[in-house]
């Protein structure tokens, strides 16, 4: 029975699996040999000498294991053909190495420069391997600006070309191509050529034109991670949403290879996913942070109370946190003298609320001098554009509403210093058509709203339905 | 008098006074003293964080003052309208060309096996969608044509397709989405945010309701109570039309410098009081009285829609003098701007069942539409331009939703198009207050009967709202009849899928 078990058990795929642990033994034990290697040429580290040998035994040991294990690892499962090839003789290659200078240590033989070449190799077998499980631009994918989005090179005018090879046959190369190319065709199926994606693999058409639901390949992409099935393979890089989204549309509008994307039918929702093409990145939400990570110390009690007396809503951000938001909303009888009370706490304060106050330009030299402020409401005050240099020392800020203001887009354009401006709001102000796209010039990472928006007079806002007669 | 006699009555007065301590107050203090000095420092770790907030958080003398959160969140304010009646998702949000094939037919009995129903009976017939769909916006979201106007704003909208609950009736079922509970007596949503939070506008309540349609909602005003928390944090009612609070206006004869004198001897008279008897509930009278006297002035003030501009009565739909659901949701806009934390619009009469025209999904019920629909739309445009959208959150409620078979009330066709109460699957929306728009969330079956994926209850959105305000929802406790209670009981998570 027991036997039986064993049997039926695969033992060489077992063994294999221990591949991804015993990988990193060499990797440390080897390069730690040779830097004992190195070391223990001068005097100061001439004892190292003695842990040279076992360093290189085991080293070697661990070496040979790997490669055992991963030769019989690569059965069990496909990889990508070109990066296996490499990765096992350089695998092979650095085993040997190992061998040689352990052979070399043993003589008395001169082995530093051996060990730097076996250095080189273990790093680039272990980059290799890395490769192949992590995807081959794992390592670079911090410099890519378009994420883990299969298109990663802008498109211009994408509209006026043709959408496989342009829009989707990139998804593929990127995505897919390693185990269903040129190289390898897992299940049969390569995705290289139109001819072969029409073809399909061994369990015949992946693709239904004009139907992406009931098309084998989007099921498989749609399956849950952990279900076997799911592709691309749970540890290859995935597509992302924007990805599925583009391959199901190319389905279901039949699965044609030579249109433009132009006579392809588009939701809204895919036209903005093309258009985010042309300009190379993906619509990433612009990523504000209201409050700072580092901590602050607490602010002066007296200070606080004095701010409260007056009326001024001045509350810690959070329970935990010495953070402090104001709001001057209850102030009554509000003067430019309020302003000085925020002083003793200017380290603290990082959201100010003075809409709807008598402020003045003259005042705004008070709320320049809050260095911290992230947040600033100055929406319906006195303020024009002459105060507003006063606060391009603000360099955290990040919300600014001006909306109501006087301020025109000359005074607002002097800003232009805030890098960390995401937000800045001009309803009500005389700032409007070119004014406004020059100040969008001008602020490129900011969201700029001027408002104005209306709801427009539709028949159906005052038609009453009534009961049908006779009823 | 003999002296015996005065002795006699010394003594009764010393027992008097001890009477007013009594036993209650005795052990009140015992506990407090000797039992927190015991339990805080045996289990300081385990319990000290959780009794200490709910112990912290009144402060009787100034009960509405503004408060930090537990964390930085998101939203500073709340504007929860809800649709009291609970208007057909199916009309609305729900897009189901499925059910539009059955219209007509009997409803399979696999349906109707151990269900209950409010006023069906038998085996009804299906009823297909009374409205057309269309996908909106750049997230493709399924919205009917009898919201034009909120289809242009879809974008910012996070809908929840699969808000289920376990009441078919409109009470309770409103009690449940406000207070955590079916029965009476729990505290209301905007009753805890104001007590977790207080208000940033000392002048102004921290908790407002609003009501439109012509009728309060059924589960009367316990929906905006303040159950077992201080009375000082329940919803004050106001009215858009006439003064915003009866009484609110000095009597004749009566001025203004009068009326401070008498409400300062008042308040004198109560100091006296507090100090004689420690207690609280006196201090929360005294603020409660000063801030009548300034709300006299700035409720008046904010509740006047006369002064906004044309521009934004033409874009709200709104009537200056009249009660409207348009002049509430402005109203709405203006105390969130005055720092008011928590503002509950009710709007009635969305109880389409089919018995009469104005009742009818195709009839009553588009009319109700074209009534919110510009409002609404109006009020996330409006949040947008004033750069406080995403500080504020607003939601679209319903205490349930309605069956995809046609109401047949007593076993009879009714006149009209209508269906019943459905508990099992309806729609809500939110937008604004750090939620991620044009997103969608959970799934119902083909005939949007049941949930398939995304189950959210209304502990979770409780949860989600209190989160996006800076709360866990498990650690904003209070302590009644001897435990910690909190609004989502013993449910709720957090919907993150929709938080941006």
């Amino acid at each position: 029975m027991i036997i039986r078990i064993i049997l039926s058990f695969n033992v060489t795929e077992f063994i294999g699996r221990f591949h991804p642990v015993l990988v990193h033994m060499p990797v440390g034990i080897l390069m730690l040999a040779a830097i004992f290697i190195w070391l223990a040429k001068s005097e100061r580290f001439e004892s190292l000498r003695s842990a040279i040998s076992i360093s290189l035994f085991l080293g070697m040991l661990s070496a040979i294991a790997s490669c055992v294990t991963g030769f019989l690892l690569s059965k069990t499962d496909s990889y990508e053909e070109a990066l296996l090839f490499k990765h096992q003789w350089f695998a092979i290659a650095t085993a040997l190495i190992s061998l040689v200078i352990y052979y070399l240590h043993l003589k008395n033989r001169e082995t530093k420069w051996v060990a730097a070449v076996m250095v080189i190799f273990v790093m680039i077998t272990g980059h290799l391997g890395g490769s192949i499980t992590h995807g081959s631009d794992f390592l670079t994918k911090a410099f890519s600006s378009s994420g883990n989005s299969g298109n990663s090179k802008s498109i211009p005018n994408v509209q006026e070309t043709n959408a496989f090879s342009t829009v989707i046959k990139p998804l593929l190369d990127a995505k897919c191509i390693a185990c269903h190319g040129p190289n390898k065709q897992k299940g049969k199926l390569r995705f290289d050529e139109p001819g072969f994606i029409s073809k399909g693999g061994e369990d015949g058409s992946v693709i239904v034109a004009g139907n992406a639901a009931e098309s084998a390949m989007i099921k498989r992409i749609l399956l849950p991670k952990d279900n076997k099935d799911h592709m691309p393979p749970t540890e290859k890089p995935q597509l992302s949403k924007q990805d599925i989204e583009l391959l199901q549309w190319w389905i279901t509008t039949g699965a044609k290879y030579d249109l433009k994307v132009k006579e392809l039918p588009q939701t809204d929702h895919i036209k903005s996913i093309l258009n985010s093409l042309e300009s190379g990145k993906t619509d990433e939400q612009v990523v504000i942070s209201y409050f700072p990570e580092q901590t602050v110390g607490k602010a002066p009690e007296v200070a606080v109370q004095q701010l409260r007396d007056r009326g001024i809503a001045i509350v810690p951000i959070a329970q935990n946190s010495n953070y402090l938001s104001a709001n001057f909303v209850a102030v009554e009888s509000f003067t430019g003298k309020d302003l000085q009370l925020l002083e003793p706490v200017k380290k603290q304060l990082i959201w100010l609320k003075l809409g709807n106050m008598g402020l003045t330009d003259v005042d705004l030299e008070a709320v320049g001098k809050l260095p911290n402020l992230r947040m600033l409401f100055l929406q319906n005050t006195k303020i024009t554009d002459q105060g507003l240099p006063q606060l391009s020392n603000l360099s955290e800020l990040q919300y600014l509403n001006l909306g109501g203001t006087k301020v025109t887009s000359k005074g607002v354009g002097q800003l232009k210093g805030l890098k960390n401006l995401r937000q800045l709001y001009l309803f009500q102000t005389a700032i409007t058509g070119d004014d406004l796209d020059k100040l969008r010039q001008l602020f490129s990472n900011t969201i700029i709203d001027a408002g104005g928006y209306e709801v427009p007079k539709l028949v159906s806002d005052t038609t009453v339905l009534k009961a049908p007669i006779g009823k | 008098m003999s002296d015996k006699q005065n002795q006699r009555l010394l003594k009764e007065a010393e027992h008097a006074v001890l009477q007013q301590y009594t036993r209650r107050h005795f052990l009140k203090d015992g506990a407090m003293g000797f039992g927190a000095l015991a339990l805080g420092s045996l289990l300081g770790g385990c319990f000290g964080k959780s009794s200490a907030s709910s112990q912290t958080l009144f402060d009787a003398s100034n009960p509405l003052v503004s408060r930090p959160p537990l964390f930085p969140g998101k939203a500073k304010s709340v504007i929860y309208i809800h649709m009291a009646g609970a208007p057909s998702q199916l009309e609305l949000f729900s897009y189901k060309p499925e059910l539009a094939k059955l219209d007509g037919l009997d409803c399979p009995q696999s349906l109707l096996e151990g269900k209950k129903f409010a006023f069906i009976r038998g085996v009804p017939k299906m009823l297909g969608p009374q409205a057309v769909f269309r996908q909106r916006g750049n997230s493709g979201l399924w919205l009917s044509d009898n919201l034009p106007h909120l289809a242009t704003v879809a974008d910012e909208i996070a809908m929840l397709n699969a808000v289920t609950t376990d009441q078919f009736n409109h009470a309770p079922a409103q009690l449940l989405m406000h207070t955590g509970s079916a029965r009476l007596g729990r505290p209301s949503i905007g009753a805890w945010v104001t007590y977790g939070m207080g208000t940033e506008n000392k002048n102004l309540p921290g908790f407002v309701v609003l009501t439109s349609g012509g009728n309060n909602p059924d589960a009367g005003k316990s929906v905006w109570g303040s159950g077992f928390l201080p009375s000082v944090y329940q919803g004050v009612q106001c009215r858009s039309e006439g003064d915003p609070v009866l009484f609110i206006k000095d009597p004749s004869g009566m001025d203004r410098d009068l009326r401070k004198a008498s409400i300062d001897a008042i308040n004198k008279v109560n100091h006296e009081q507090y100090t004689e008897y420690n207690d609280p509930e006196i201090l929360s009278r005294i603020s409660q009285y000063e801030m009548a006297y300034k709300m006299q002035i700035s409720v008046p003030d904010v509740m006047n829609i006369n002064d906004e501009p044309q521009y934004i009565h033409e874009m709200y739909g709104t009537q200056p003098g009249k009660t409207s659901f348009a002049n509430n949701v402005l109203l709405a806009r203006k105390l969130v701007e005055k720092g008011v934390r928590f503002v509950q619009l009710f709007d009635w009469g969305w109880d389409t069942h089919g018995d009469s025209a104005g009742n009818a999904v195709d009839i009553g019920l588009v009319n109700k539409c074209a009534k919110v629909d510009r409002p609404i739309t109006a009020l996330i445009l409006d949040l947008k331009q004033r750069g406080l959208l995403d500080e504020t959150l607003v939601i679209w409620g319903q205490e349930f939703g309605r069956t995809p078979m046609q109401e047949n009330r007593e076993g009879k066709k009714m006149p009209f198009k209508g269906r019943d109460h459905h508990s099992a699957a309806f729609n809500m929306w939110m937008a604004g207050g750090g939620i991620k728009g044009g997103t969608s969330y959970g799934e119902t079956d083909e005939i949007g009967y049941n949930i398939v994926s995304g189950k959210t209850e209304a502990y979770d959105i409780q949860a989600t709202i209190l989160n996006q305000l800076g709360f866990d929802h498990e650690k904003l406790t209070y302590e009644s009849q001897g435990r910690n209670f909190r609004l989502t009981d013993l449910s709720g998570k957090v919907i993150t899928d929709i938080l941006a």
